[in-house]
């Protein structure tokens, strides 16, 4: 019987199709979710090979006329696309598949949305890729790895801040630094030191937490962010529950770290020292072996003891984490939670770094409607460290550097020697044992959200968000000072509060129309109120035995107290559309209003728009298999800047004493019109992809900053000499390019090659009438010129003939004669171009990746190293770099430093001039790691979900010319006793079970 | 459901409705709003509006030390062991608009001030105060205009009608204003409405509270500064009715010549630390702990061996004194380094305080010889008494009744007290020093462009408005 009806039914599909082929049918049925069994609403259904279509209904019916061997596509937005032949069928069902990729959606401002949707430029780095970099911070993971986004560590101390710029330097007195958010929530980044040289805001945030960062380049991507967004915004979306059975990750890490230059850079030997300081004292007339003579040093001094300081002030650096977390969840709750453990010890006596960090991360279906969750990230940091990023004498890199080979390491007690006048009286290695210098910080971020969809596709969100931190610090000079004047011990301690407040809350709509037209729809409105309180206390004179504030002599301790108060509020709305996945535009208007602003301009209104055109999705390209991706993007739009210090605008009197009374005098004029800096930018890009296998980007883009704030000058007969005015303007300008290649991508072998470069070029076209400003002593601001531009002496070179330093003169000719030496603009220390490159290598379980990092066309100005390590023998109580041994020796000598003179006189050192000046171009083999994870089957039969063992070098080996530890020393090229970029090895296992 | 809506819109409604939410005043200093809208903080405006002349661009120093370095009173010990390096120009006359008097900034900070405060008296409430208010802000207007006036533009009598230029005169506070230069007649009119005004409004018994009474305004500081103005205005009548109102208030009383210097040398009224009695009208005090002191660039480490020491002072100086005249020992040969000789006018407040002195702007013996040259130049009598009244307490034999008797007792009287080259441009007559080495500027002619400084010249970059003074580098 079965076999029977089988019978029939075939053959009336064989007749039916018979007659299909003949005429015109009218089809209909319903589009439903794979998953769910749903219908899916206003789906496209679309007759493969011609214009004809039609859309589903709300209930995801739909009715067409087409030939009976026509074949229909069925697609809509989150859905695979499905063809389905309708074989002379009358009845045509279809389920779809969802498209829910994650990779395939991206982390924009107030929501996601598809990758092919994005119309501004974004970069973006998952997790895992930032993760396997051993790094304190996240922002240090980020270098290289972003076309456009620049990464300059200013220390390699652990637990650095770093100077992130996007897309160039915008400002002269304004923030150059790009908003961070993390979940949806603005947070504060930064140095946030208290008593330490150097404190990153965001160590306290995991890398390992992080599932995703989005960086937002030009207008339209940052242009919801507002009076925050000129100098680029960074999303970072941390890691939230799945859906499963609960999974662990367990992982730990050991690493070392040392100080070494790849260019050669060392310092003499004392033997060596000796020799130059020998021919040095005889150069200026006198006699080394005089035991009378202002400079004594008979050959004798290589008899006694002997130190190497750089070696003896600096150890091998250790590192050490461990973590653990769980990520787990059913179809109401999920869960993601970790806590991580993270102590480094830095490369010189003194120094360390320890956090805990902790994260839950909670989401819960409360009904079917409605949703809440939580972000908590607890952090509690630790960090000691010793006087660095200065000359000063306690600096152990910089003592190294300086201090002479033949003084003794120890006193006659054997403690550590500080009886050493030509260091005043200091040994980094005493201070490092004796003083104390740290800062502890108690961090608590906590955002919860409640979400609500009373219909379906509105989405009603409030997130509320508290940042505190509390820091103390505390300072102790309680060495040994008896050979120098003052015995007094000195406390100084530091107490911070930094609080702030966060509202955001939105109403989102996203649907598709008549199966072609796409909306999103966001408005919103955000408050934020952020609060920085500070108690200081100095006490001279603590009691060396109870060293706190009650043993000091009250009539000497200071104290100190700071305030500090923003608010903003803002309104903001995002629309996009776009028809049929290939026409999209995006507009976004954001109204901030701002504490920090003139009482006329409290109120600032920020837009963009843009738009692109996805080619590849056109009929012509549709079915052309190997073209993945041809998207067009154009952009332009109008953002702020509001990084600027509080209470700028108004008319302050200050307390001012005379004559035995307390007075109030005009501190600083009132700018009622104070108001933001307007980046104005364009971009247009290019985005494409082939055969699933290459992925690039390409983008052109200018970027105007309008009423750049700068302290124009004002007549004094108004009172004041300057008042910071909206009066400037400067520019950038740049390309960008990255790609990324699966060159090989079987089961058992994959091989991938990624790549980014990018363009930028700063020029400031207005200073307010002003042809330069300058900054500091040796960088300008300089009018048509790139942002920082250096001023310096031009120096020729050495007199072959009686070895002296010649200098160039004002009319071309050469002189002995420093003072008439010409100045001039000596380069920039911005670099031409910047990028990197990383290749990934895997074979079974074996990974082999390895990461470049790269940047050129910049000059570093080396001049403490250079004025006082290479002085032609005016130093003679510090020792020398190796470079220095090149000196000139004989007439005809050339290209080589001047004749050293023992107290020389000549200037011929001189820190600022342009002999210091070296071009920065360098090579970085940032990270290289070779790991082994275990294979499934081998996983299986020990109940384990992934082992993972690992060794990774980072920051291997640097190819650079500059004749220091490293090449890379802040934003402007120079930088006195910095804490040096350090090589590591770090290996680590990590387990999942 | 209802009540997570009622949730977030009590979260929206909270933020948006308070409309304080966006103003963030500052905590450790006050809003210009704050500060003078009550009679406190009016009052304490006052009061500070006083400090800047302690800067070392003013009293502090440099209005004391430049105008004494350009005369015969001064001289650079060039190579020997005080010389620090500063002063060279001063002393040379070799100025230019890149380097020149800083004067400029402080002085029209102070009428800043002042017009501040006289802008918003309104909110005084204490209409008595409010006038006394008043009276200071007219006094610091009027001397600030006038110490500007005199060190930037050329004297009085340049022009037969004062009509070269002065300095702007700046009434009210104007971030945006670019002013011109008023004329000198016009500026000096301005000064002398300003202390007619003010010795109308302020109460008789009124002063200021401070460690120095005699360091703020009193009716009669703003008399003896009437006085003064009169005379450089070449009003000789007004200049003596003046002199004889500070005189016959018997407020102030002349110093003898022991107090001038004690036999012992041990002590001198230069080295007080606060007045009582003696000849002082207005001076400015000298403290630590003054927002504007100058530490070692202040006029006591400029003026004395134990600082730089760059300020010394010449024997064309020294020989102006007779044998007997207590004022020539205070200008001392230093034991350590004979052939320098050194003002011992701003030595120090004594052991307690070495590094700070007052300086005195205005005190009792410059009113007797104001009078005594507006009644020669007027041919009235009691001049030789006004004369003798000086000589008497100083030990020294009485000048002639003649205008060159009178500049001489000034020249002794007032020496290292910023008169001299004043005078000598008020009067018409030309610099000349004796005691200099070659190579240093032994004379400045009437008339010259010298006899008014530079504008600074940042002030011409920002202020298109303002004429240049000629004839400088």
């Amino acid at each position: 019987m079965k076999k029977i009806r089988l019978f029939f039914t075939a053959l009336a599909v064989l007749m039916a199709s018979v007659v299909a082929s003949a005429q015109t049918l009218e089809v209909h049925g319903v589009v439903s979710d794979e998953g769910t069994g749903e219908p899916v609403p206003f789906a496209a259904v679309r007759v493969v090979g011609t214009t004809v279509g039609a859309t589903a209904g709300a209930d995801g019916s739909y009715v067409i006329k087409v030939a009976a061997d026509a074949k229909l596509e069925f697609s809509s937005v989150g859905y695979k696309s499905v063809t389905v032949p309708v074989s002379g069928r009358v009845v045509v069902n279809c389920e779809l598949e969802s498209d829910n990729v994650l990779e395939d959606v991206l982390v924009v401002a107030y929501g996601s949305v598809k990758r092919e949707a994005v119309t501004g430029s974004v970069s973006s780095v998952k997790g895992e890729t930032l993760a396997s970099v051993p790094v304190t911070s996240v922002d240090k993971a980020l270098s290289g790895k972003l076309a456009g986004v620049q990464v300059t560590a200013t220390s390699g101390q652990p637990g650095a801040s770093s100077q992130i710029r996007i897309r160039g330097i915008s400002s002269i007195n304004a923030s150059n630094a790009p908003l961070w958010v993390v979940d949806g929530i603005p947070v504060v980044s930064g140095d946030v030191s208290g008593m330490t040289n150097t404190s990153n805001a965001l160590t306290i945030l995991n890398p390992n937490d992080i599932e995703s960062i989005t960086v937002l380049k030009d207008a339209a991507a940052a242009a919801a962010y507002g009076s925050r967004a000129a100098n680029g915004v960074i999303l970072v979306t941390t890691k939230s529950g799945k859906e499963g059975k609960a999974q662990f990750d367990a992982r730990v890490k050991f690493g070392m770290s040392w100080l070494q230059s790849d260019s050669g850079f060392r310092m003499m030997n004392a033997e060596e020292l000796l020799g130059y300081q020998r021919d040095a004292i005889v150069n200026a007339g006198l006699n080394p072996d005089d035991p009378t003579g202002p400079y004594y040093r008979p050959l004798s001094i290589l008899n006694g003891e002997l130190t190497n300081w750089l070696d003896w002030n600096t150890r091998l650096g250790k590192l050490q984490e461990y973590e653990i977390s769980a990520r787990g969840g059913n179809a109401k709750a999920k869960y993601f939670a970790s806590i991580n453990y993270h102590k480094n010890e830095g490369i010189a006596y003194g120094i360390d770094y320890s956090k805990i960090a902790a994260r839950i991360n909670a989401d819960y279906k409360l009904t079917k409607r409605l949703e809440t969750g939580v972000r908590i990230n607890a952090a509690y940091t630790d960090q000691n460290d010793v006087p660095m990023q200065s000359l000063y004498y306690a600096n152990p890199i910089w003592a190294g550097e300086t201090m002479l080979p033949w003084i003794p390491k120890f006193d006659e007690n054997g403690n550590h020697n500080v009886n050493i006048p030509t260091n005043s009286y200091q040994n980094p290695r005493a201070t490092a044992a004796y003083d104390e210098q740290w800062d502890k910080s108690y961090n608590f971020n906590g955002t919860m959200f409640l979400r609500w969809e009373p219909v379906k596709n509105l989405i009603l969100e409030t997130k509320n968000s508290a940042e505190t931190k509390f820091s103390k610090s505390r300072r102790f000079w309680n060495y040994p000072l008896s050979y120098a004047k003052s015995t007094e011990k000195t406390l100084q301690t530091y107490r911070t509060e930094l609080v702030q407040l966060t509202t955001s809350n939105t109403i989102s709509y996203a649907n598709v129309f008549a199966g072609y037209h796409s909306l999103r729809a966001v408005v919103g409105q955000e408050a934020q109120k952020y609060t920085y309180e500070y108690d200081y206390m100095s006490s001279p004179g603590v009691s060396a035995d109870i060293p706190y504030h009650g043993t000091a002599d009250d009539t000497k301790t200071g104290v100190g107290y700071g305030y500090t108060a923003e608010t903003l509020l803002s309104f903001f709305g995002i629309a996009d559309y776009n028809y049929d996945q290939r026409y999209f535009v995006q507009g976004t208007l954001r109204a901030d209003g701002s504490s920090l602003f003139g009482s006329k301009n409290k109120w600032g209104v920020f837009w963009s728009v843009s738009g692109s055109w996805n080619i590849s999705n056109e009929n012509f390209l549709r079915d052309v298999k190997p073209v993945d991706l041809l998207k067009i993007r154009a952009s332009y739009g109008v953002n702020g800047n509001n990084g600027i210090d509080a209470y700028k605008a108004y008319g302050l009197y200050s307390a001012t004493q005379y004559n035995g009374t307390v007075g109030m005098l005009p501190s600083s004029p009132s700018n009622d019109v104070l108001s933001w800096e307007k980046n104005k930018t364009w971009d247009v890009g290019l985005d494409f992809g082939f055969v699933n296998r290459i992925h690039g980007q390409f983008d052109v883009y200018s970027r105007l900053t309008d009423d750049m704030l700068l302290n124009k000058k004002v007549p004094q007969t108004s009172g004041f000499s300057s008042n910071f005015m909206n009066c400037g303007s400067m520019r950038n300008t740049g390309i960008e390019f990255q790609f990324d290649v699966d060159i090989f991508n079987t089961p058992d072998f994959y091989w991938n090659v990624g790549f980014n470069i990018a363009h930028n070029k700063t020029k400031i076209l207005n200073l307010d009438g002003e042809e330069k400003i300058e900054a500091g002593s040796f960088v300008h601001y300089v009018k048509g010129k790139s942002m920082y531009t250096y001023y310096l002496p031009d120096y020729y070179g050495v007199n072959p003939t009686n070895g002296e330093a010649l200098w160039v003169t004002e009319e071309g000719a050469l002189t002995n004669d420093f003072n008439r030496a010409r100045k001039y603009y000596a380069g920039s220390p911005e670099p031409k171009y910047l990028g990197g490159f990383n290749t990934t290598l895997s074979w079974k379980g074996l990974q082999l990746s390895a990461f470049f990092e790269f940047k050129g066309g910049n000059y570093v100005c080396i001049l403490n190293e250079g004025s006082y390590l290479n002085s032609d023998g005016k130093q003679m109580t510090m020792n020398q770099t190796a470079a220095a041994l090149n000196y000139w020796k004989k007439p005809g000598d050339t290209g080589c430093n001047p004749k050293p003179i023992a107290g020389n006189s000549t200037n011929s050192s001189y820190a600022l001039s342009d002999r210091w000046l070296e071009r920065g171009d360098y090579l970085r083999i940032k990270d290289i790691t070779l790991s082994y994870s275990l294979p499934k089957t081998a996983l299986d039969k020990m109940h384990m979900k992934g082992f993972k063992i690992y060794v990774s070098g980072l920051n291997l080996y640097c190819f650079n010319d500059v004749y220091f530890w490293d090449p890379e020393i802040g934003v402007n090229g120079s930088g006195a006793g910095v804490y040096p970029l350090t090589k590591s090895f770090v290996g680590g296992i990590e387990i999942s079970f | 459901m209802k009540r997570y809506i009622v949730l977030a819109l009590a979260a929206l409604a909270a933020f948006t409705s308070c409309k304080d939410f966006l103003v963030e005043a500052p905590r450790l200093s006050q809003s210009d709003d704050l500060t003078l809208s009550t009679a406190n903080g009016l009052d304490q405006s006052v009061a500070g509006a006083y400090a800047p002349l302690a800067s070392t661009a003013w009293y502090g120093a440099d209005f004391i030390i430049i105008n004494e370095m350009k005369t015969a009173n001064g001289k650079k010990y060039v190579g020997s062991q005080h010389d620090s390096g500063r002063l060279n120009e001063e002393y040379q006359l070799n100025y230019s608009e890149n380097n020149t008097s800083a004067l400029w900034g402080y002085g029209y900070y102070v009428i800043s001030a002042v017009n501040n405060v006289m802008d918003n008296l309104g909110n005084c409430g204490d209409e008595a105060l409010a006038k006394n208010l008043k009276a200071e802000c007219l006094f610091l207007r009027a001397l600030s205009h006038f110490d500007l006036c005199r060190t930037y533009a050329q004297p009085y009598n340049y022009s037969a009608d004062a009509s070269h230029p002065g300095v702007p005169v700046v009434l009210h506070t104007d971030p945006t204003a670019k002013p011109a230069r008023n004329t000198v007649k016009e500026v000096y009119d301005q000064i002398i409405a300003d202390l007619t005004e003010a010795e109308g409004l302020i109460d008789p018994s009124y002063v200021r509270a401070g460690a120095d009474d005699r360091a703020f305004a009193s009716i009669y500081a703003i008399q003896a500064l009437l006085s003064r103005v009169y005379l450089y205005a070449q009003n000789w009548e007004k200049a003596a009715e003046y002199a004889t109102k500070v005189i016959d208030s018997g407020k102030y009383t002349m110093w003898t010549k022991d107090q001038i210097l004690s036999p012992d040398y041990s002590s001198s009224v230069y080295w007080e630390d606060t007045r009582k009695g003696g000849e002082v009208i207005f001076e400015v005090y000298g403290h630590k702990n003054n927002s504007y002191d100058g530490y070692h660039d202040g006029i006591s480490p400029m003026t004395t061996p134990d600082g730089y020491g760059d300020a010394g002072a010449s024997m064309d100086l020294v020989n102006l004194y007779g044998e007997n005249d207590v004022r020539g020992g205070l200008f001392l040969i230093d034991p350590d380094d004979p052939g320098v000789i050194w003002s011992a006018k701003y030595a120090g407040k004594g052991i307690s305080d070495p590094q700070v002195s007052n300086v005195i702007v205005l005190r009792l013996s410059e009113m007797y010889l104001i009078r005594a040259e507006a009644n020669q130049r007027l041919g009235k009598g009691g001049v030789q008494d006004d004369l003798k009244m000086i000589s008497d307490n100083r030990g020294a034999v009485a000048e002639t009744a003649t205008l060159t008797g009178i500049y001489n007792e000034r020249a002794k009287e007032f020496a290292w007290e910023a008169h001299l080259w004043f005078d000598l441009g008020r009067t018409g007559r030309a610099m000349t020093r004796k005691d200099v080495i070659s190579g240093v500027v032994n004379k400045v002619e009437w008339p010259s462009y010298q006899w008014a400084m530079p504008i600074p010249l940042r002030e011409h970059n920002v202020n298109p408005n303002l004429s240049h003074n000629e004839g400088w580098n």
